[in-house]
């Protein structure tokens, strides 16, 4: 392999890796308040849906982006509405929201496929996209890239430095501390839902607007599961979540370089790969688990009410 | 170091106890009933800025129950709380810490991850943006003014259980309580821990601040408080200053009470072969225990909560294992016999918690007969439940359980009821041993009656080996008791040699050993 391909497979790996790693934040986000969604897959296409739509009809990339945003915070309203005041099992829920959403995109996408769309354009950052090696990997990409860069840091200060942070942090391992000291336990766990499905919604945006440009049927294509098993993996830390986004944003880039190129492994094993890393990945995370390596202490309990 | 050698070096006479002002809280007449059962019954108490009172009290005696009251966990069924002479009512803990008064429980409510300046300043108001070291330095102030050492950047998770008390009494500081509740803070304690725990309520207490010691412990409640209020089946059975107290015997037995609320006719039974035998079992925090129970008795084991009752009755009933060659059951080493254990004609356990380790709340009746006999229900790997529920039908005639459905769900019985159809279980299965633990707690009279009877007519078949807070229920019942304290067996003798009867109170105490 060439020095050259090693590059273009490397810029493909963060092009690849971001939506996972936006969507794993978001997530986490969900998960640090002590909710579980599995309906990341779902919100994802809605969201990859909306986007598209909006950025289709006005021809605003940002007004795309905010309604993907938007279309991933009300499905998370409706898993908080379930989970926090309904009281609803958080595993049934989330997976209606993965049957839900894969069905109505299925259902209101089919007219527009193969329809494209301007989307996010790459952006040449001055200077460092000319930087040697760096430049072509880092630096050549859409605007949402270089704000998949800022996030995670965003993310750590929000958790760690923040009043709103420390409180969500409280809720996600025990409400009932929480609330003794009056802080508004539902109150919180609708933010981080609702929050972190903004940022599964940008993830899907960034599908349909940055990634594709068209609309297709599957786009999510298994990438909102790879970012709840990422979450786990990443011991619910938003650095490790950088790691494993790049590490499957790899995987990816890679089986379509070799698929591209005609080798003779069959298709099938290839396309594979992403998923038997999850399952890798996730059996490595729970054999080297230590007590630091848990999840928030209340993850996927509801608050029951008093009395 | 025991724990009564350190508290000795609690000394007394540094401690000032401030005169008596006026109350800052008032009890008035507080009444809270749990369904039938009364848990606080009229109470009346005062409660004085710059005293340490206790509570003292056996489990069950409503002591936690009265001070959640005043936390604004519970809300009372009548009276009132006044606090600087005006009535308050407390809707949530919020409520009450708001007001001044906070909780430390024996369950900590911290956020484990989370430093402990982050718990400490947990929900208090303060700009959007944290400042670490300003909050570090906060939490080490407030340490260092009340002498309870911490450190204000470790994780709650690294901590010890004395050092996570520490960071719930600075949180209910830090957010101004005038009075602080602790509900049996030594529990989790090391002796050293409990010392100086008892030099903070005293530094505490001695910036004006009213402190609240919930405990059955005589020794640590002599050491600490200045004020003591004993509680028994819901009630204010007697209140003194701590320089009035005589006699610790005094104490142990109003704590236990000893007047006579019921009798039952017993008439001996002839004694047959040897159930059960533990020969010199020390470890498990037990010490030297020897004894000996033949199928046709009733050994009762009296003592204060929390002096090894626990587990010996664990051992005996395979949930914690005894040393080796300590204890014999039916004849065969333990190990023997929980290798191979039989479900009929064996050792039945009526344990304390009747509505978690006894029975499954959300079974039937059926089910719940089911989950200790099914091995006399099954045909192959088939369950005969049409013959179950025909057997559990005849068991709620004979032990008379109400309502007398079979699909009644365990939670919806009472618990004398529910104590029944656990009875009724165990005794279908025609023990040899039987191990009753605080078998009518919190019953009523007319239950307790029945449990007794049927405990007695069981031993036609079975050896009963007592555990017991109550000494009416351990006299009434027994042919021979043992006072356990501290994990030692004080004495052992047959109930009717009536000047050690006299003395148990003591021997509960500690005071007296043979």
């Amino acid at each position: 392999m060439s020095f050259e391909l090693i590059i273009a497979l490397l810029a493909a790996t963060v092009h690849s890796g971001t939506p996972i790693l936006f969507a794993t934040l978001g997530e986490m986000l969900t998960e640090k308040g002590g909710v579980l969604n599995l309906g990341v897959e779902g919100m994802m296409s809605v969201s990859a849906f909306a986007a598209f739509m909006i950025c289709l009809t006005t021809g605003s990339a940002w007004l795309g982006l905010l309604a993907g945003g938007v279309a991933g915070l009300l499905m998370g309203g409706v898993h908080a509405f379930v989970t926090v005041n309904c009281l609803g099992n958080q595993v049934v829920s989330g997976l209606a929201l993965t049957i839900l959403g894969g069905g109505l995109t299925e259902f209101m996408g089919t007219p527009y496929i193969g329809t494209s769309t301007e989307g996010f354009r790459p952006l040449m950052l001055p200077l460092l996209s000319d930087l040697p090696v760096l430049g072509p990997i880092f630096f050549r990409h859409s605007i949402l890239v270089y704000i998949s860069y800022i996030l995670p840091f965003l993310f750590w200060f929000f958790m760690r430095r923040t009043r709103l942070g420390l409180a969500i942090t409280a809720v996600g391992e025990m409400p009932a501390a929480a609330a003794a000291v009056g802080l508004k336990p539902r109150r919180l766990r609708w933010f981080a839902v609702t929050a972190g499905g903004f940022l599964v919604g940008l993830s899907g945006a960034y599908l349909s607007l940055a990634y594709t440009h068209l609309w297709t049927t599957g786009l999510s294509g298994g990438r909102g599961w790879i970012a709840v098993a990422l979450v786990i993996f990443a011991f619910w830390r938003p650095f490790r979540a950088v790691v494993g986004a790049y590490l499957f944003g790899g995987v990816m880039a890679f089986q379509l370089r070799l698929q591209a190129s005609g080798t003779d492994i069959a298709p099938q094993f290839l396309l594979m790969l992403p998923y038997a890393l999850t399952v890798l990945v996730l059996v490595l995370s729970a054999w080297r688990g230590t007590r630091r390596s848990q999840g928030p202490g209340a993850l996927g309990v509801n608050i029951e009410p008093e009395g | 170091m025991d724990v009564s050698d350190l508290l000795k070096q609690l000394d007394r006479s540094k401690r000032v106890v401030p005169p008596q002002e006026n109350p800052l809280v008032s009890i008035k007449g507080l009444t809270k009933r749990f369904g039938k059962v009364l848990a606080n019954d009229n109470i009346s108490l005062n409660i004085y800025p710059g005293r340490v009172k206790a509570l003292l009290g056996e489990n069950g005696a409503g002591k936690s129950t009265l001070m959640s009251m005043l936390a604004g966990r519970y809300q009372p069924d009548a009276g009132t709380i006044e606090l600087d002479g005006e009535p308050v009512r407390f809707t949530s803990a919020r409520d009450a810490i708001e007001a001044g008064i906070g909780m430390v429980y024996q369950h900590f409510m911290l956020v484990e991850p989370m430093t402990v300046a982050e718990n400490v300043l947990l929900g208090q108001e303060g700009s959007f943006f944290l400042n670490p070291r300003e909050m570090r330095q906060r939490v080490r102030q407030l340490s260092e003014q009340y002498g309870l050492e911490i450190d204000p950047a470790a994780r709650v998770s690294d901590l010890s259980m004395g050092e996570k008390q520490r960071v719930e009494i600075l949180k209910l500081l830090y957010r101004d309580s005038r009075v602080l509740i602790f509900d049996e803070p030594t529990a989790v304690l090391t002796p050293r821990e409990t010392f100086h725990l008892f030099e903070a309520l005293w530094k505490i207490a001695a910036q004006g601040k009213s402190i609240v010691f919930i405990s059955h412990k005589l020794e640590e409640v002599l050491a600490v408080a200045d004020e003591i209020a004993i509680l028994r089946q819901g009630r204010i059975e007697g209140e003194f200053s701590e320089s009035e107290v005589t006699s610790k015997a005094d104490l142990a037995c109003r704590m236990v009470g000893k007047e006579v609320l019921l009798e039952v006719d017993r008439e001996e039974v002839s004694q047959g072969e040897t159930v059960l035998q533990v020969r010199g079992l020390t470890g498990i925090g037990l010490e030297d225990i020897h004894f000996e129970l033949h199928q046709g008795e009733v050994l009762a084991v009296v003592g204060v909560a929390g002096n090894g009752q626990k587990a010996l009755v664990e051992a005996i009933c395979g949930l914690r294992k005894p040393p080796v060659n300590t204890m014999f059951i039916m004849g065969k080493r333990w190990r023997d016999f929980y290798a191979k254990p039989s479900w009929k004609n064996s050792l039945a356990y009526i344990p304390e918690d009747r509505l978690g380790l006894a029975t499954c709340r959300n079974l039937n009746l059926v089910d719940n007969l089911l989950l200790t006999t099914r091995q006399g229900f099954a045909r192959g790997p088939w369950l005969d439940k049409k013959k179950a529920a025909q057997d559990t039908t005849e068991l709620i005639k004979k032990f008379d359980i109400r309502p007398g459905r079979i699909a009644a769900l365990a939670w919806q019985l009472s618990g004398g009821n529910l104590q029944k159809s656990v009875l009724a279980r165990e005794l279908y299965r025609c023990p040899r041993l039987i191990v009753a633990e605080q078998p009518t707690q919190g019953l009523d009279i007319a239950a307790t009656e029945q449990v007794w009877n049927h405990l007695l007519a069981a031993r036609e078949m079975a050896g009963i080996l007592l555990v017991t807070g109550d000494l009416n229920e351990a006299l009434q019942l027994a042919d021979r008791i043992a006072v356990i304290y501290r994990g030692r067996f004080m004495d052992l003798f047959p109930v009717s040699d009536k000047e050690k009867v006299r003395r148990i109170g003591l021997m509960m105490a500690g005071v007296e050993r043979e």
